[in-house]
């Protein structure tokens, strides 16, 4: 978790999009490494979206989604200063998360 | 700097922690999510759409899943999907080939449109599943992706 979080929510007239890429190794477990050992899995199981503080968005994950997960959504209704908000959590516990604020350009 | 960014959005996930896993969307999208992690396991794609409750999904040509006809790297294949059907709630991505079939499973309440972009992992040429929920009802639409080099396994 060294690296951040990237996003970016744009608006276009009242439509919203957000682009978001998570750091994360999102390691299946079914792969071995050079020694023929199996690399534990490590992955994003709940990835969760709010706006303004209340959530829009959940979603689960398997183990089959590219390392650093990159994700594009699409919001109606939204303004210039709405609060939008990113959490996930992994297999082991771990998670992270960052806001933004919607902008247009 | 890097140390107060990451501890900012430790601190707002912290807050907002309490909502992961519970669907605080909408009781059927709770539901949805908890039926949906027993379907995560599933080793077939047949068992997978079983679990998710999507068994006798109808083919639906509202649905939309845009993906690479020939897909180079398997590791990383770019993906859209898109619901044109009133109501739409969820959607879900199955590869019938990869070990374990469902890949994603979206739940979008109503400020969202039922759209995203991704990259997933293919680990040979296989099927395609886009899978919808809207009105208690299941949808789907398939593609078939060729893959050069697989990105699952070893």
């Amino acid at each position: 978790m060294a690296d951040s979080i990237k996003i970016r929510a744009t608006l276009k007239g009242n439509m919203g999009e957000v682009r978001l890429l998570i750091p994360h190794p999102m390691e299946s477990g079914l792969r071995h490494d050079l020694a023929g050992q199996t690399i534990p899995a490590h992955y994003i199981t709940s990835l969760t979206l709010s706006l303004n503080g209340r959530p829009v968005m959940e979603a689960g994950l398997g183990t089959a989604l590219s390392a650093d997960p990159l994700f594009s959504f699409q919001f109606q209704d939204v303004k210039a200063g709405d609060k939008l908000g990113v959490t996930w959590l992994d297999n082991r516990g771990q998670r992270g998360g960052t806001e933004t604020v919607f902008d247009t350009n | 700097m890097r140390r107060r960014s990451f501890l900012q959005a430790f601190g707002s996930a912290t807050a907002l922690l309490p909502l992961v896993g519970t669907g605080l969307l909408k009781p059927q999208a709770a539901l949805a999510a908890e039926s949906g992690r027993a379907a995560f396991e599933a080793r077939t794609a047949l068992d997978a759409l079983r679990l998710l409750g999507a068994g006798a999904a109808e083919q639906n040509p509202a649905l939309t899943i845009r993906a690479p006809e020939i897909a180079e790297n398997g590791a990383a294949v770019p993906i859209e999907g898109i619901s044109a059907i009133p109501g739409t709630t969820q959607l879900s991505v199955l590869v019938d080939k990869n070990p374990f079939p469902l890949v994603v499973q979206f739940n979008f309440g109503p400020e969202m449109l039922p759209r995203f972009q991704t990259r997933i992992k293919m680990a040979e040429s296989s099927r395609l599943r886009l899978v919808a929920a809207a009105g208690g009802r299941f949808y789907t639409v398939f593609r078939d992706v060729k893959v050069t080099v697989g990105g699952c396994g070893e």
